[in-house]
């Protein structure tokens, strides 16, 4: 696994985000302080409603109307203009989503050219080229002039992934990107997210299921918009190793929740059974790990 | 904007009006109607003008003609309101056809009053059958030539007549008219000279001279009580280079004679080549209606159908500014499919209009004349409409929040 480095891409500072005025103000995300360094691959998990999309809309500069400090490579967010909010999404961040994302009446080849198009410098041919590059290291070349109805889930998902990489960011921002997959295709999905991370990428992935953690070198746990756990501070240091999701957060049960309502979120170590669901699910990916080829067999990869 | 994001938006216009082929043509018809509508009234217009200016080049470019009423320069009067003078007191007056005489260089004069009376020969004229009171110098300065017979002379009788060979027909029954008598409001008219055709419905002098009969000025005062009503005078300078001497001394005579009111118009060469007949204004003035109303239609119906591909297309719309797509970018994409629909009914109404036009002129003397301005006005009317009627969808698919918007479920 690469080694992420000190150098902070992301930093946040007292981040809030809220909705609605006055009686109905709610605070989707409430003081996050968060640094993210280069090269990390950070797992955000919580319960719905915990905030975990909304910091990565925040960290994607796609929602930029936020109180609090938030700086990317050492550049103050709300100092910067739509223009330039703008072309740090085209060159610096690439998205990868739940559904995929795709535009349906663009082709697979199109779909993934189209970040270069707003990025600027290059002819169509050049962008279909590059493009065609890229679906290659992912095993999509034969699929390159089909629709994106014409393929499987995570064939669909990887053509997503192309198109976030095609512009080579810094950092990828993944929002349940095995949520709409079968297990075998999510595996596959974060196989190529390793990879990515391995090569230096900086990934952020918000995720539900816990399985996938073991993918990531930091899992923060989020809970009524605040960071309620992250095996960062957990252990002290950021670590070069794989660090398994120590805790997981639960809220207070429904029953209790008048009488817990100004007490904090209840924070738990793993349960016996959690813990062995992990433990599966750490074997299972050294399993994979161990089973890839260089080249994968492009058979796994056209299912 | 760089080339290659234009042709990139170029690419996604084709690619979403094709994915809707049936709801593009619509509404494109919308502005090919109004853009046809507009192409066939230049051309039709352009040709009765060319049909005029040719005439008037034939005479040898030394023409001037004086018209009572102000100049009109604006468009809207122009196609609203009819040139003739029928009704009211014209502002030309004998002591101006002496003034204007007097002027250096003036080589000929020919004042032109309308009188509407019945004529009648062997057989009533139709009414309407213009009947004109001039001077003997017409024949020279408009160049009208005779079959049989002579001109208008000073030294012979005033009760004598010219007719145009078609009315000689329908009066007398033959065009070899000599010698047979008219008769206006009581007058005996003999005639001595039939003109030969001249096939010129549309001239500059606004009267149809084969339908036409012409009687002498004094003989036509007294048909008009006492008071000549000339709508026009037209003069023949002694050359094409005195022409514009010519016309500055009349408009300075004029505004003395007429204590300063520009109650006149001097028109010389090509501006006596505008239409001046009633029906064309009221035709064109009809069908620019039509054509106003249609491109009005037609834009409603892009800016319809854009908003409707911005609902359709707003997760579209989110995806692009997710990845890196900024506010003008989304504003150029959609502003350049409403003009590719606006451009493409421009251009098939630009077709649709010269082939109604060709249709029309198979009932007209004249062609409709081919020039740029006819396309650049087609062209310049699709962009405006395109614009104005595109900017609003593309500005609102523009502003929509990239997280809604990529929240949307079609």
């Amino acid at each position: 696994m690469t080694e992420s480095t000190n150098t902070p891409v992301i930093v946040l500072r007292g981040l809030k985000k809220h909705f609605g005025v006055g009686d109905a103000e709610q605070y989707a995300l409430d003081g996050v302080d968060l640094t993210i360094n280069k090269g990390e691959f950070v797992t955000i998990m919580g319960p719905s409603g915990s905030g975990k999309t909304t910091l990565l809309n925040v960290l994607g500069l796609l929602d930029t109307s936020i109180e609090g400090d938030y700086q990317l490579e050492g550049r103050a967010v709300n100092t910067l203009s739509k223009r330039q909010l703008a072309r740090i999404r085209s060159r610096q961040i690439g998205f990868v989503f739940q559904s995929f994302n795709l535009i349906n009446r663009l082709t697979v080849i199109e779909n993934v050219a189209l970040p270069l198009t707003y990025k600027g410098g290059l002819s169509h041919i050049k962008r279909l080229k590059k493009a065609s590059e890229m679906l290659a290291t992912f095993h999509l070349n034969e699929r390159e002039y089909f629709l994106p109805y014409q393929l499987s889930g995570g064939q669909t998902q990887r053509v997503a992934i192309a198109r976030a990489l095609v512009n080579n960011p810094s950092i990828i921002l993944a929002d349940e990107p095995t949520g709409n997959l079968d297990s075998r295709a999510s595996h596959i999905i974060m196989e190529e997210l390793s990879d990515l991370h391995q090569r230096g990428n900086t990934i952020i992935m918000v995720t539900h299921n816990p399985d996938l953690t073991t993918y990531a070198s930091r899992v923060i746990t989020m809970l009524d918009g605040k960071i309620a756990s992250d095996t960062d501070s957990l252990l002290g240091q950021p670590s070069v190793e794989f660090k398994r999701p120590l805790a997981m957060v639960v809220r207070p049960s429904t029953d209790n929740q008048a009488a817990n309502s100004q007490t904090k979120p209840v924070v738990t170590t793993l349960s016996k059974v959690d813990r062995r669901k992990l433990k599966v699910a750490v074997r299972k990916r050294q399993q994979i790990a161990k089973n890839r080829a260089p080249a994968r067999h492009a058979e796994e990869y056209h299912q | 904007m760089s080339r290659f994001l234009l042709s990139s938006h170029l690419q996604n216009a084709r690619h979403s009006l094709r994915s809707n082929r049936s709801r593009t043509l619509l509404t494109i018809l919308g502005i090919a109607i109004g853009v046809a509508s507009i192409t066939t009234i230049m051309s039709l217009g352009d040709g009765a003008s060319q049909v005029v200016a040719q005439q008037i080049s034939n005479l040898g470019g030394n023409l001037a003609i004086v018209r009572p009423g102000p100049s009109r320069t604006n468009f809207l009067t122009d196609i609203t309101v009819p040139q003739g003078q029928n009704y009211a007191t014209s502002t030309l007056t004998d002591s101006d056809v002496a003034a204007i005489s007097a002027l250096p260089h003036v080589k000929e004069i020919a004042p032109i009053s309308v009188i509407n009376s019945t004529i009648t020969g062997q057989h009533s004229a139709p009414a309407g059958t213009p009947i004109v009171s001039t001077t003997p110098a017409l024949s020279s300065v408009d160049g009208l030539q005779l079959d049989v017979g002579q001109f208008l002379d000073s030294n012979i009788s005033q009760n004598t007549a010219v007719v145009g060979s078609n009315l000689a027909r329908i009066i007398f029954g033959t065009t070899d008219a000599l010698g047979q008598t008219a008769y206006i409001r009581g007058y005996n008219f003999t005639i001595i000279g039939v003109l030969k055709p001249l096939n010129q419905p549309i001239n500059y002098n606004n009267i149809d001279f084969d339908n036409a009969i012409i009687i002498g000025q004094d003989i036509g005062r007294q048909l008009s009580n006492g008071s000549a009503q000339i709508q026009q005078i037209n003069i023949r300078s002694d050359s094409a280079a005195n022409l514009t001497s010519v016309v500055s001394s009349i408009n300075k005579t004029l505004s003395a004679q007429h204590f300063g009111d520009k109650d006149f118009t001097v028109l010389a060469n090509s501006d006596i080549s505008q239409p001046t007949s009633e029906l064309f204004y009221a035709v064109v003035g009809v069908t620019t209606s039509i054509a106003a109303i249609s491109l009005f239609v037609g834009g409603i119906g892009i800016m319809n159908i854009m908003l409707v591909s911005v609902a359709e297309r707003t997760r579209e719309i989110g995806i692009r500014k997710a990845i890196g797509a900024h506010t003008t970018d989304i504003v150029w994409q959609f502003l350049i499919e409403s003009l590719a629909l606006s451009l493409s009914g421009g251009f098939l109404g630009y077709i649709a209009g010269y082939g109604l036009a060709f249709m029309i002129s198979t009932a007209l003397p004249f062609y409709p004349s081919f020039n740029w301005q006819i396309a650049a006005v087609s062209f310049g009317l699709s962009v405006l409409i395109g614009t104005i009627f595109g900017l609003y969808p593309a500005v609102r698919a523009a502003r929509k929040d990239p997280i809604e918007a990529l929240r949307y479920y079609s």
